[in-house]
């Protein structure tokens, strides 16, 4: 489904991917860790097609198209979503108007419908009818800022799910919810590409199932099952840059 | 232009239309003697516009209609085909497309009042062409009619002054507060005369009102000046909202002309919503605040093309505990060219006054300019200003694309978003039709 080849991406003219290589296929579930500064932000905003991120090598296949070239809405409607890490507030537009917006333009919803559908689906992620008044993201905390995210991805349904850091800033229910509500989307279907620091999030979530990558220096050093979650939690990073000569 | 219109010709053309008028009008004699008044003083008064010089000033006297507009125009179709297709693109019913069209408007009263109103004129609501009001209630006009302005202030109020015709008389008795917004939508198409209403607005204390001016729909105007005077007098206790939609053609210069008295404890929310602002539009409002009075002045404004908007505002606080915002949101496109400078003078003690103004740029060709003026004469006043000029943030433009809205629909999104909270006072009605127009100009389709 998405196949990232030999990916190098430039931001500000500084290389910050250097050739990553990465398969997703349908329904999978696969966890990206690495510390601070490794590139797996950049990998996430590469692929959602941030302006800013310029690939200078490589390429990014989805469903077998060359994306690398398409525009982010273009690449949302072709099944790809991105839950941001820190989503911008978006001053004097309505949630509720936003997300009408987008499933009447990225399904094809009749207005009223999505209405009563996006209601039903916030109550599931804690906001009430009247929270959908609000403005996008203005004002809000760290956690409801990552249910608004999930609940995107709930009514949106993509095709591939990039989680980046959902986890971040994040208070423990909401945590919950959130790992339950990927848990779900994975089961629906949805492959899944998630970014995180640790291994809490994915508690709820089957090790078994899981492709663990890890990252250093803009590439992927090791490739692993859930085991990896575990040996990371339990050691850190430095072992495993060290078993494989990063 | 072609002919020199020389000042004596201006005034022999004025002084034919001050007769005209007072007959048509059957004017008593005092109001006839206020026009020539301001005829006379038309000569000396200054000129002071960024835009109008004194030569395009006395050809606009001599030929206020512009040319090449159909000249009769019966039934929609024979107005012109960019003006129809943009009435069809923003959904107007064929009754309002008649009306915007001055297929439903006579050529000498155009004030919409129905049986509806006549009901509420007996609780006290006089809602009347202002040349009626000044046969019907004579001594209330006189008491108000130009009090806020003086005629030699400049050339501009001197010639609405000698020509006004049109324009809406409101009168709420004491105590009444009317619980739904007026609207009321006046168009004059004579030709012949300049487009100069005068609106008289007299909320008397403790009273309620919200009066809806003019149309979001872009209109079909047959002069390219056009100065408008609005006299408000918002007496103690009051709570006044006059809300103003424009959207002018862009052969239209327009010179809003209003002021506004605000008395003890009263509240008035001035709104400027400039869709269309035409070729230029230049106001400079003033409020005066009595004691715990209360002023806002909201401006809503797209630049477009190569426009001209230059919105002023003065707020006197002369009361003590008075206050004052003056807060301006402009969507700056193509290259057109926006200026604010709203002045907040603190003049009693415990007075408090704001200005803000925000500018969303959308083009490098375009200009913003902002003037915030704080003046205090008391040492206890609180007086303060912000100001922000950006562009559209990459991040947000990304958020929202990246849930499929194209580039297009993101920034309109954004806009209609930027512009939002000064809408908050809008009825349903007009907002719907006010964000599709928003995004038709970020859209380059207006």
């Amino acid at each position: 489904m998405l196949k990232v080849e030999n990916l190098r991406v430039n931001v500000e003219n500084k290389e910050i991917l250097k050739g990553v290589n990465l398969e997703v296929l349908p329904g999978e579930l696969h966890v990206i860790m690495g510390p601070n500064g490794s590139g797996k932000s950049t990998l996430a905003l590469t692929v959602a097609g941030h302006p800013k991120y310029r690939v200078v090598g490589g390429r990014i296949l989805f469903n077998g198209e060359d994306i690398t070239n398409l525009s982010p809405d273009e690449r949302a409607r072709r099944g790809i979503l991105l839950a941001f890490q820190v989503p911008p507030e978006v001053e004097g537009v309505k949630i509720i108007e936003f997300l009408q917006q987008v499933l009447v333009e990225l399904k094809g919803m009749d207005p009223v419908e999505a209405y009563d559908l996006i209601v039903k689906k916030a109550e599931e992620l804690w906001f009430k009818e009247e929270d959908l008044h609000r403005y996008v993201n203005v004002g809000f905390s760290g956690g409801e800022r990552k249910r608004l995210e999930l609940l995107q991805a709930v009514l949106i349904e993509p095709k591939l799910l990039i989680l980046d850091e959902p986890d971040s800033g994040v208070d423990v229910d909401s945590l919950s919810i959130i790992s339950r509500k990927i848990d779900e989307l994975h089961k629906r279907g949805t492959a899944v590409l998630l970014i995180t620091h640790y291994g809490r999030i994915l508690e709820h979530l089957d090790r078994d199932d899981l492709k663990v990558h890890v990252m250093k220096d803009g590439r992927i050093v090791k490739t692993g099952g859930g085991e990896l979650v575990e040996r990371i939690d339990r050691e850190g990073f430095s072992e495993i840059f060290e078993e494989v000569g990063a | 232009m072609t002919e020199t219109i020389t000042m004596s010709d201006a005034k022999a053309i004025i002084e034919n239309q001050i007769e005209e008028l007072a007959k048509r009008n059957k004017e008593p004699e005092w109001m006839t003697r206020i026009r020539y008044r301001a005829l006379e003083a038309f000569e000396r008064a200054p000129l002071n516009d960024p835009v109008i010089s004194e030569e395009e000033l006395l050809h606009f006297i001599a030929k206020p209609e512009i040319k090449g507009l159909p000249e009769n125009i019966e039934s929609l179709d024979d107005l012109p085909p960019e003006m129809k297709a943009l009435l069809d693109r923003l959904g107007i019913s064929e009754v309002e497309q008649k009306y915007i069209a001055g297929l439903a408007v006579q050529t000498d009263t155009g004030v919409i009042y129905n049986q509806f109103l006549q009901e509420w004129a007996k609780r006290g609501l006089i809602v009347l062409p202002t040349e009626e009001a000044v046969r019907m209630y004579p001594d209330l006009v006189k008491e108000h009619f130009l009090k806020l302005f003086r005629v030699d202030e400049s050339k501009l109020t001197a010639y609405h002054t000698a020509v006004w015709n049109g324009g809406i008389f409101l009168y709420i008795k004491e105590g009444l507060k009317v619980p739904f917004p007026l609207h009321l939508f006046f168009l004059i198409q004579e030709s012949a005369l300049a487009q100069a209403p005068h609106i008289i607005i007299i909320a008397e204390k403790n009273t309620e009102f919200h009066l809806i001016e003019g149309c979001t729909a872009p209109i079909l105007v047959r002069h390219s000046l056009h100065l408008d005077m609005t006299e408000a007098y918002i007496r103690d206790g009051a709570r006044g909202q006059l809300t103003v939609l424009q959207n002018w053609p862009e052969y239209v210069h327009t010179r809003p002309m209003t002021r506004a008295r605000i008395g003890r404890g009263a509240r008035f929310i001035n709104t400027t919503v400039g869709l269309g602002t035409g070729k230029s539009n230049v106001a400079n409002p003033k409020y005066w605040v009595d004691e715990n009075g209360y002023v806002e002045l909201n401006g809503i404004l797209l630049g477009q093309k190569d426009w001209f908007v230059d919105l002023g505002g003065e707020m006197y606080l002369q009361g003590k505990g008075a206050g004052g915002i003056n807060a301006s949101k402009a969507v700056i496109m193509d290259e057109s060219t926006v200026i604010t400078r709203g002045i907040i003078r603190a003049e009693a003690p415990k007075t408090k006054g704001h200005i803000s103004c925000d500018a969303l740029l959308l083009s490098d060709r375009a200009t913003m300019e902002t003037y915030p003026g704080l003046v205090s004469k008391v040492d206890d006043a609180e007086l303060s200003h912000e100001a922000a000029i950006g562009k559209i943030r990459e991040e947000e433009l990304f958020y929202l694309m990246s849930r499929g809205l194209d580039e297009e629909k993101a920034t309109q999104l954004i806009v209609k978003g930027f512009l939002e909270p000064m809408l908050k006072d809008i009825p349903m009605e007009f907002l719907v039709e006010i964000r599709k127009i928003i995004e038709l100009a970020v859209s380059g389709g207006m």
